[in-house]
């Protein structure tokens, strides 16, 4: 078996290479002892097993973040085969800096030149042959997103396994020598030399040591740059009199000579082989509106707005096809378990279980589905960028960038979707710390269940508990910011927004629902188990034979848990009601009025019958002001539903990162409730 | 001058770059190297500035473009 790295920036459409070479023969998971996401998958050509790992996106090779750390760790001992560097042809001048940043490397490497037809569009002749023969590496003229392309990627991976080419360092070597001597001579000695003089001096003090697949210049390049990890790596290597020496030579701004002679090699490279036709043009009107400060806020709420209500509207009959078929299921259920003389309990549990689990999971997996064409539609055209722009001030506040944005706003559709949608967020911690804002960004159905309990308890005051919750919501910001932002997201690592805007394309439909359907099945998996697990455990303590509520195993640990529950200003009935809302914000209403009723109502997690007319003067006429302000301040920041707690473990790969966003907002939600409850109790 | 004092459609070159070795990576891997020419295509005096180099329209904040010397051109 070989093993190909690929290695891009962001948005040169590795993964979706990544995607469309391994399909679903991919495991995505965490790098050992890091939070940073590691997608490796397979693939076969003729006989031969190729296992591909797709690097995080990163700009340079420099360890400056966990995801280039990670990046440069495989590169250095990971052994891959070959190094495969995936460009952007529509910027070919800026995507080549990872490939000049990689010369040095002894690693086979083959170029692929992805989006040539947006390049093309914006009126770029590349000659590939041309560049192939000046690198001499294998190169290839792509599109990742249109699967006619990839015959002759095969063709070139092909002989790129024979040819065995590394690139070279000589020409920015020799840059950096030029570019030397021309500083020393208008220095006339008052610097002590720069660029090669500095590498020249560096790599004698290097003279000797075994760096494996890196050559000399290429470490003395980024001891110059300060790269954290080569730094350490010399230093254990050298002696202290030599490493003394050696660091007499950096300084803080080395980074700026070798960055100089890189992009002059990639010039000198790319002269004679890219015929431009593009004049700079001024901003398009479009973009003078999406960029602008006030408007293009406004333009990306509308757009947000336009394309959820257009997805949701596609994937709407699904979600009504589940509850119709989960509420016609019953009958046949009943009567075919009849049948075979199977116990009651049977029918029951498949019933309340697997089929209610079920409907849930589909209905759910339509709104992930509707929230992965929305942004995956963004990012495809280049829209998302600008959106990003707009807010990045806003959320920078907060250690995000612009980019969380969209996810965020999404969670007041559906935030088990709109943790999938972080990962348009370019590193872990980011996405992580995304999702953990999420979980306080209440959905419509989170909303709509606070003010049927606040306009039951309070009437005509309940707007007044919107407004409380929104400056909540944004205290529970502010906290979170404060506990798990400095640890996601380090301030030291925070560079203000500097990003690229790419230029607008046409989406490519055809692999982007590929991708999404993809996705929305691998969400699947992992949410029907979760659902699956915590309906049985709902449907365990609430079976009982004859129906009544009062029988079952929930009302006898109703009555031991009241003493604790109490505490927080809810009877046990309301405390089962509260965990119900693990499971959905309309599972809360349904467990309550099944325990407040002691009827021998169903007990359904899926009920959408259970804020009947009944339930809020069955609810008045039992619980007291206190306890229902404590209920609807615990309702707003508990956990927001059992498919976000899958959305996130699938995401996040980490129960324990899972649990602890949990049990964070357990501890929020439950805290808030025992404030208002003791001081309702002391005020009332 | 300071890259935040460029005027919209303005042509100039990076000079220097002020700031520590991670500050300087991130803008060297952006395409904004000293020497690099740039036009800039929106500098509204409080949103942060849009330039076009090295094939790509980048978006900077106020702040940092106040780390990056440039020359008028």
């Amino acid at each position: 078996m070989r093993t190909i790295a690929l290695l891009g920036q962001p948005n040169s459409g590795k993964s979706t290479l990544f995607n469309a070479l391994t399909g679903s023969r991919q495991h995505v998971g965490n790098w050992p002892g890091k939070t940073v996401e590691k997608a490796e998958g397979f693939f076969s050509q003729g006989e031969d097993v190729y296992r591909v790992i797709d690097l995080p996106g990163s700009y340079g090779l420099t360890a400056n973040s966990a995801e280039e750390i990670v990046t440069r760790d495989f590169i250095e001992h990971g052994n891959p085969d070959l190094v495969c560097i995936i460009v952007d042809a529509s910027q070919l001048e800026r995507s080549l800096y990872m490939l000049a940043d990689f010369a040095g490397i002894k690693i086979p490497v083959m170029l692929v030149l992805n989006m040539m037809d947006v390049a093309e569009q914006k009126g770029k002749k590349i000659d590939v042959e041309k560049l192939e023969r000046l690198l001499n590496i294998p190169v290839l003229g792509f599109v990742a997103a249109e699967t006619g392309c990839y015959p002759r990627f095969f063709e070139t991976l092909e002989r790129a396994m024979k040819k065995t080419a590394m690139i070279s360092s000589e020409k920015i070597c020799a840059v950096l020598k030029e570019s030397t001597a021309v500083t020393e001579s208008a220095a006339n000695g008052a610097a002590e030399g720069r660029g090669v003089s500095l590498i020249e001096k560096i790599g004698r003090l290097l003279d000797g040591i075994d760096f494996g697949k890196r050559n000399s210049f290429w470490i003395a390049s980024k001891l110059l740059e300060n790269d954290s990890l080569v730094t350490s790596e010399v230093v254990l290597s050298v002696v202290p009199e030599r490493w003394t020496k050696i660091k007499k030579i950096l300084d803080e701004e080395g980074g700026l000579v070798t960055g100089e002679a890189k992009y002059h090699f990639i010039s000198e490279v790319l002269r004679g082989i890219s015929l431009e036709n593009e004049n700079v043009k001024p901003l398009s009107k479009f973009d003078r509106i999406a960029t602008h400060r006030i408007w293009g806020k406004l333009v990306a709420f509308f757009i947000l707005v336009i394309t959820l209500a257009v997805s949701m509207m596609i994937a709407m009959p699904v979600i009504m096809g589940c509850f119709a078929a989960q509420g016609a299921a019953v009958p046949h259920v009943n009567e075919f378990c009849a049948s075979l003389g199977l116990w009651p309990s049977v029918a029951s549990f498949i019933n309340g279980v697997v089929v209610d689990g079920l409907a849930v999971t589909i209905a759910m997996m339509a709104f992930v589905f509707s929230i992965l064409v929305t942004f995956g539609l963004m990012e495809d055209t280049g829209y998302l960028a600008r959106s990003s722009f707009v807010f990045d001030s806003w959320l920078s506040r907060l250690g995000l960038h612009g980019k969380a944005f969209m996810p965020l706003v999404s969670g007041l559709a559906c935030t088990g979707g709109a943790v999938c949608g972080t990962r348009v967020l370019d590193t872990r911690g980011q996405r992580l710390f995304a999702m953990t804002l999420l979980w306080s960004i209440p959905c419509g159905a989170k909303v709509s269940v606070v003010l049927f309990l606040a306009s039951v308890f309070f009437g005509s005051a309940a707007p007044l508990f919107g407004l409380i919750y929104v400056a909540l919501i944004f205290a529970s910001f502010w906290l979170s910011a404060k506990l798990f932002g400095n640890k996601l997201v380090p301030v030291n690592e925070r560079v203000g927004m500097i990003m690229e805007l790419p230029p607008y394309h046409k989406p490519h439909w055809k692999n982007l629902i590929k991708t999404v359907g993809r996705n929305v099945w691998s969400v699947f998996k992992k949410a029907i188990i979760v659902i699956w697990f915590v309906s049985f455990v709902f449907w365990a303590v609430s079976y009982s034979s004859d129906g009544l509520v009062t029988h079952s195993l929930l009302y006898r640990i109703g009555g031991v848990i009241e003493p604790f529950t109490q505490i927080f200003g809810m009877r046990w009935q309301l405390f089962i009601s509260y965990l119900g809302g693990v499971f959905s914000k309309e599972a809360s209403l349904g467990v309550m009025s099944v325990v407040f009723s002691s009827t021998n109502d169903a007990f359904s997690l899926v009920s959408r019958n259970a804020a009947g007319a009944n339930l809020g003067e069955m609810m008045r006429a039992v619980v007291t002001i206190p306890e229902a302000l404590a209920f609807i301040f615990a309702s707003m920041f508990n956990v927001p539903c059992v498919l976000t707690m899958g959305t996130t473990y699938r995401e996040t790969h980490s129960v324990k990162w899972t649990a602890a966003i949990a049990g964070y907002y357990f501890a929020i939600s439950l805290g808030l409730a025992f404030i208002v409850y003791h001081v309702a109790l002391w005020v009332l | 001058m300071f890259l935040s004092e460029m005027k919209e459609n303005q042509h100039g070159l990076i000079r220097h770059i002020n700031g520590d070795s991670r500050f300087i990576s991130r803008v060297v891997s952006m395409g904004l190297p000293p020497s690099s020419p740039f036009l800039v295509l929106q500098n509204d005096g409080r949103s942060p500035v849009l330039l076009y180099s090295h094939d790509t329209m980048i978006a900077i904040n106020r702040k940092e473009c106040a780390q990056i010397e440039v020359v008028f051109v």
